[in-house]
């Protein structure tokens, strides 16, 4: 995919997703607690440089994120410095609470090795046949760049479209006929 | 109140037949488990507590984390002490047990009773806690029984790699007078980081960090009994905000805004609980007797919560607001406001599930504005509910 393309494939018809994360449900295992996942994740504090998602006692991450309704994935952009920022990246779809013992035990979905053009900004587009169905995703942050105790990520965007689900409030009692 | 899965590591090696503690080490050792285990399930119905033994031939998980008191309980009898702890296998495998609970919303939780001498090395020690803090498991350790050289500090090392914002804990007891139970229920094992451990904790203790209500307004003393207080003030609060929606409706009938007002407050006592439990039923209230300078912005930022709850609540609340702001000019008719089409399509339309096109809705408005018959009130209540 060249870079014009992904470029292109964010304006075309798909949206940031940040509309559609259930908050309640989001979670992060092994994050800093004074640099938590909303740096990352939410309006404003993604686009704050100061502002980081920082790992704990070492350098992975595992990041829970549910929806509020089915989504379709298409891109992601993970954003961070150029030592500190993540390496690899792996994506899982519609698993729920995994934990740091059992990332090993399935395949991702999706796997990226982010670039430094990455860092910067530049999407990762994903395999978009394996995200059609996602009403969950965890991302699990392996290493990053140098190898360094901590990861720090600056800004996690999803973009990609929402699949027809039922909206409940169109729902209408039916006639007699 | 916070939500926990714990897991209980009890040290049942030979170091637990010594009698320094009365009766003796394992006896005290047991107290202390059936103390918390209570106070546990006490504190957070949704609790789950299980126990394992870290001595004997190996590593044995007794209750896998349950919310059955009685089943915790009796795992404890027979439980014969020899053998040599193991504290790295008991920490691992609690974690493990805690992983696999039933509830995923459930904080994780380890009470480590380290009785004996610690075989371990400090850096072994320190790699379980860093794996125990990548997981978000917190850990609390109870220090009693054998004091080697080293322990303390190996017992701090693991600590300090668990802590994360002071959700981990250590204690150490020395034998003497005091029983090992009686020093727990003090520290933040019982109490959990400063909340109310309430039901168990002396009530000295509990006064302070229950935080409840001052006066004891229904005869309960909160502290002693925070759940049946809570109860009691929350049914009252349903109950007055029963009486004021029927006491709106009844007042649709016919009669004119004042004498409903009336009916209202000789129905509704005033609320004289000054915590904020239910602000937006005071609010309510405070609005339905007319009471000048109640704040009907807050109250309206508050309606959203209410309308999710209960429609007839955010209805009759709805048209209490309506009420205060028309206040004093005109004879505002509770009828008038229904007749308010934009307002009632607006309230409707906020309701889930109710389409204000729908011709059974537009029927039902329309004989609202004629003659307010109670049947098709609750026809529209019931409307909306089927519609969900």
């Amino acid at each position: 995919m060249s870079a014009a393309e992904s470029a292109t494939a964010i304006q075309r018809n798909q949206v940031d997703l940040l509309d559609f994360i259930d908050w309640s449900g989001v979670e992060c295992l092994n994050q800093s607690s004074s640099h938590s996942l909303s740096n990352a994740l939410k309006q404003g504090y993604r686009e704050d440089e100061g502002l980081n998602l920082e790992s704990d006692a070492d350098e992975q991450l595992l990041i829970y994120i549910p929806f509020t309704q089915v989504i379709k994935l298409h891109s992601v952009v993970v954003m961070g410095s150029e030592e500190e920022g993540p390496k690899t990246v792996k994506l899982f779809a519609n698993r729920e609470h995994m934990g740091f013992s059992n990332v090993s035990d399935f395949p991702p979905s999706d796997t990226a090795v982010l670039s430094s053009d990455n860092l910067k900004g530049k999407p990762v587009v994903l395999k978009y046949v394996k995200f059609q169905n996602v009403r969950s995703l965890t991302i699990f942050i392996e290493d990053n760049q140098s190898g360094s105790e901590i990861t720090k990520v600056q800004k996690i965007a999803l973009y990609g479209s929402t699949v027809e689900t039922t909206d409940m409030k169109g729902l209408k009692k039916i006639e007699d006929h | 109140m916070v939500l926990e899965a714990t897991m209980i590591c009890i040290d049942n090696s030979e170091w637990m037949r010594n009698g320094d503690y009365s009766p003796s080490r394992f006896q005290a050792q047991a107290d202390a488990v059936s103390l918390i285990c209570g106070a546990k399930t006490q504190s957070n119905p949704e609790n789950t507590v299980g126990i394992l033994t870290m001595a004997g031939k190996g590593v044995r998980v007794l209750a896998t984390p349950t919310s059955d008191l009685g089943k915790i309980l009796s795992c404890m009898h027979g439980l014969e002490m020899g053998g040599e702890t193991n504290l790295a296998a008991g920490i691992l495998i609690a974690q493990l047990a805690l992983k696999h609970r039933q509830n995923k919303n459930q904080q994780q939780r380890i009470i480590v009773f380290a009785g004996s001498p610690i075989k371990h090395e400090r850096k072994a020690l320190e790699i379980i806690g860093k794996k125990l803090k990548k997981n978000s498991v917190a850990l609390d350790i109870v220090n009693f029984g054998e004091e080697e050289d080293g322990k303390p500090e190996k017992l701090e090392a693991l600590l300090g790699s668990v802590n994360n914002n002071d959700t981990s804990h250590m204690v150490h007891v020395p034998p003497g007078q005091n029983a090992l139970s009686d020093v727990l229920i003090s520290t933040p094992v019982f109490t959990g980081d400063g909340e109310g451990g309430s039901g168990f904790a002396a009530a000295a203790a509990a006064a302070a960090a229950a935080g409840g209500v001052s006066d004891f307004d229904f005869g309960v003393d909160p502290n002693i009994d925070p759940e049946l207080a809570l109860a009691l003030r929350v049914s009252m609060e349903e109950e007055r905000a029963r009486q004021e929606a029927a006491a709106k409706k009844a007042a649709e009938e016919a009669q004119p805004q004042s004498e409903s007002q009336n009916a209202t407050s000789t129905a509704t006592e005033k609320v004289s609980d000054p915590m904020d439990e239910d602000d937006l039923l005071k609010q309510a209230v405070a609005l339905s007797m007319n009471i000048p300078g109640s704040d009907s912005s807050a109250g309206d930022a508050q309606m959203s919560e209410a309308t999710n709850d209960d429609q007839e609540l955010a209805l009759a609340l709805q048209m209490s607001m309506q009420d205060g702001s028309k206040d004093s000019s005109a004879p505002s008719d509770v009828s008038k406001v229904l007749g308010d089409q934009s307002f009632m399509s607006s309230i409707l339309s906020s309701l889930p599930g109710v389409d204000p096109n729908d011709p059974n809705v537009k029927d039902l408005l329309a004989s609202l504005l004629g003659q307010s018959e109670p049947q098709e009130k609750k026809d529209e209540d019931e409307q909306p509910k089927d519609d969900k």
